[in-house]
């Protein structure tokens, strides 16, 4: 392949060096990525089980290593390229993707490799869709890396975070890409994203057993120990809240949608292979688990991101302010007639129509006495697809009081006018 | 110490090793000094300095092959590509059993994005040495497998259907015992004579002594006599300089005479394979030089005459390839037969056929003295 002309022109005459017969060419050494620790051996149960220690591998990193690689092959520096490659999969076996760019460098080094995956004609017919798909998934990861957000920007669904919401999480569908930010007091900072897989059927789900990932704002339920699930869902789960209250007004139906890892075998999977879920990499969704509060995490799936200047939301976040505080004073004013107008017709609370939900709100007033209730830690999350959704959680305290709930509402907008679909304790 | 030829390990033609044992012989240090100073000059990158002295010493030595790969050298490395391909071209074709020369055209083609010059030279370079091309051929296959290896992992396929199972070539000689024994070699140098006597065959000062059974202890003959693979070149002087005593106490003759043996077809069958690429390459000084003054030109032709012809024949194409497989070479002393199967293609040409050609050695080298299609 291509020759350093510095390196390989001047042979001084006493130094035959280069003589590969006096001097085999050494297989170059390839020292393992990181070291396995001794064994301990414990006198005493100890306090929290570990599994054996494993060499660590950072978020991302395995990503980073393959398009270095991509990099240099496309700088025609084919050795240093392959080197790469070799070390990714003795480091990764398991990378699918990162193979077949090590068989394509390995044969390159013979003959002319045209296309990503130039295996022999008889193989790539066996293998096409397997083929195809790790060629999208090259192609999605390149993509997602070559466009990128930029700084500062977010998608248009964060409205309004609160302090409560420490981290947050948009998917991107159609990029096969996961978005991690951290919520700072200066807005949301991106933090990592990652290539993921979602659903056979593509998104949009509806109903059980569809092999969709459900669109819309979800919020991360819980945090599954890996330990209780096969090893197909790799590292562990976190279970987002599919169907929402959105979902169920519109009659769909399914279950157990999760953000889960890969089994041993796989390293990552096809782009759209999943039974609804969005999957990740092991390395990758273990630091989501580390970094992530359950209940508190909204994730925007999203066939397309839209990236917005945060800037840009101020004045729709300051008209649902308006919004939000009129309902806050009619609830206040004790008038029941005046708070009900506030609610659509078919409206729900965990099943219960507006008629059977309006005499606890009634007792509600007349416990609150005509006292102040306070609304603090305020997030909007905002989903306009057919229909323009608004999903807002808020801790709700009787002035004077310390303890409080924690409350969603679901609000959709009718004309010009914001209602309440769903509004529940949570 | 003297200066360690820049060579491959190929023998030398002789007069060249007269030059070199002679200077080495009588002025050891002299070429060291002029080969270091002008190497040097060159490390120091003071280019102007190293090309006088360069050009200096070849006023006196037109022919040194060395220092004329030094001023190649200083040629790139100052620019003047095209001057450097022509002093490395002119040396390839004066010395064409060295890869040196090729390697770094191939380095300057490649500058040039010439990247099949650079390609067919390297496969020279390789040439040079039949071991190269096994080792690269086997390399070639190998990394075949582990590509096919790495796509079974990727597409998940079971890796019991992956294809033939590439058998690489072994290579069978060395410097081996099981080689036919030769009648004995005519002792070019049996005479405990001076260095001259033992120029021809110097990386093997052990066999000219094969005569002379008398198995004496000879501290550890570099055994390998005609071993153009290992050792070679960087020992060279030391073993020239020893060579009068090597011939005073008589090598073990047995696994001399054997091993020179296999030596020998070891050097017909490159000499065959450097007269395809010459002729692949379309390189006539080294193809006509494939041929000795006693070649018998077919058909009655004089040698010029054949000579026009063989020019005609092969500059008039614009791609020649030459393949040659199932080389089966017999050496019987200076003489030796060399038959195989040669895949011609030029153009839109391709012609298989069996050749046979019959060799002579001159000095170090095997020329062609008769040329002949069949059995």
């Amino acid at each position: 392949m291509f020759l350093s002309m510095a390196s390989w022109l001047l042979a001084p005459p006493d130094a035959h060096a280069k003589d590969p017969v006096r001097q085999p060419a050494k297989a170059r050494a390839h020292p393992p990525a990181t070291k396995k620790p001794a064994a301990k051996i414990r006198t005493r149960p100890a306090p929290v089980a570990r599994p054996p220690a494993l060499p660590v591998v950072r978020d991302g990193e395995a990503e980073a290593r393959l398009i270095e690689v991509y990099r240099l092959a496309g700088q025609a520096r084919h050795r240093e390229a392959l080197r790469k490659a070799e070390a990714l999969v003795r480091d990764h076996p398991n990378f699918q993707l990162a193979q077949l760019v090590y068989g394509d460098l390995l044969a390159g080094q013979i003959r002319a490799v045209n296309t990503l995956g130039d295996v022999p004609a008889p193989t790539a017919k066996a293998a096409a869709p397997l083929l195809a798909e790790l060629r999208q998934e090259s192609q999605l990861r390149l993509q997602a890396l070559r466009e990128r957000p930029a700084p500062g920007m977010v998608p248009s669904q964060f409205l309004a975070l609160s302090p409560r919401n420490k981290h947050a999480i948009a998917v991107d569908a159609s990029r096969s890409r996961l978005y991690l930010f951290e919520n700072t007091a200066a807005g949301l900072r991106l933090l990592a994203d990652y290539y993921i897989s979602v659903g056979k059927s593509g998104v949009e789900k509806a109903a059980e057993g569809d092999l969709r990932t459900p669109l819309g704002v979800y919020f991360i339920s819980s945090n599954l120990d890996p330990k209780s699930l096969r090893d197909f869902y790799g590292s562990g789960a976190l279970p987002i809240n599919y169907p929402n209250q959105l979902d169920v007004k519109r009659g769909k139906t399914g279950s157990g949608i999760w953000l889960h890892g890969t089994p041993p075998a796989h390293f990552s999977r096809a782009p759209l292979s999943t039974d609804g879920c969005v999957v990740l990499a092991n390395p990758d969704l273990e630091r989501i688990i580390k970094t992530v509060e359950i209940r508190n995490t909204p994730v925007v799936i999203a066939n397309s991101l839209k990236w917005v200047a945060p800037q840009s939301l101020k004045s729709e976040l300051s008209a649902f302010d308006a919004v939000l505080q009129g309902w806050h004073q009619a609830k206040t004013s004790g008038d029941l007639a005046r708070l009900t107008a506030w609610y659509t017709p078919d409206f729900t609370s965990y099943g219960k129509t507006l008629t059977e939900w309006t005499p606890l709100m009634q007792a509600e007033l007349k416990q609150l006495g005509g006292r102040d209730i306070q609304i603090k830690d305020v997030s909007y999350l905002r989903w306009t697809d057919s229909a323009d959704t608004m999903v807002v959680t808020f801790g709700e305290l009787i002035k004077g009081s310390n303890t409080g709930r924690t409350k969603r509402q679901y609000w959709t907008r009718q004309g010009s006018q914001w209602k309440i679909f769903f509004e529940g304790a949570i | 110490m003297p200066t360690r030829a820049f060579f491959s390990y190929r023998p030398l033609s002789a007069a060249l090793r007269m030059l070199f044992l002679a200077a080495t012989l009588t002025a050891p240090l002299a070429h060291a000094d002029d080969y270091a100073d002008v190497g040097s000059l060159v490390r120091a990158g003071q280019y102007p300095e190293a090309l006088a002295k360069a050009d200096k010493y070849l006023a006196g030595k037109p022919r040194d092959p060395q220092m004329r790969f030094l001023r190649g050298v200083i040629q790139t490395e100052t620019g003047k590509t095209g001057d450097a391909i022509a002093t490395f071209t002119k040396i390839t074709e004066d010395y064409p059993e060295l890869p040196e020369p090729y390697n770094n055209l191939a380095v300057l083609y490649a500058g040039q994005s010439q990247f099949d010059k650079a390609r067919a030279a390297l496969e020279m370079a390789i040439r040079t040495n039949p071991s190269y091309a096994t080792a690269h051929e086997n390399l070639g296959d190998i990394y075949a497998r582990l590509a096919s290896q790495a796509y079974s992992k990727a597409l998940q396929l079971d890796g019991a259907n992956t294809g033939v199972q590439p058998k690489l070539a072994l290579i069978r000689t060395l410097f081996s015992a099981d080689s036919k024994a030769p009648p004995p070699q005519k002792p070019a140098a049996a005479a405990p004579a001076p260095a001259a006597k033992v120029v021809p065959v110097p990386p093997a000062p052990a066999a000219p002594a094969a005569p002379t059974v008398k198995a004496a202890p000879v501290a550890p003959p570099p055994a390998a006599p005609a071993v153009p693979v290992a050792k070679a070149p960087p020992t060279v002087p030391p073993r020239a300089v020893e060579a009068p005593v090597a011939a005073a106490k008589p090598a073990p003759a047995a696994p001399a005479a054997p091993a020179a043996n296999a030596g020998a077809e070891k050097d017909v069958e490159a000499a065959v394979r450097a007269w395809a690429e010459a002729w692949s390459m379309k390189n006539m000084n080294a193809y006509l030089a494939s041929y000795g003054q006693s070649f018998d030109p077919p058909g009655k032709q004089t040698r010029k005459a054949w000579e026009e012809d063989r020019r005609a024949r092969i500059v008039g194409k614009s791609r020649i390839q030459v393949k040659l497989s199932n080389i089966a070479v017999a050496v019987q002393g200076n003489k030796a037969t060399a038959r195989f199967k040669q895949d011609y293609s030029a153009d839109t040409l391709n012609i298989s056929s069996r050749k046979t050609l019959d060799m002579a050695r001159v000095g170090e080298h095997w020329v062609i003295v008769r040329e002949s299609t069949g059995s």
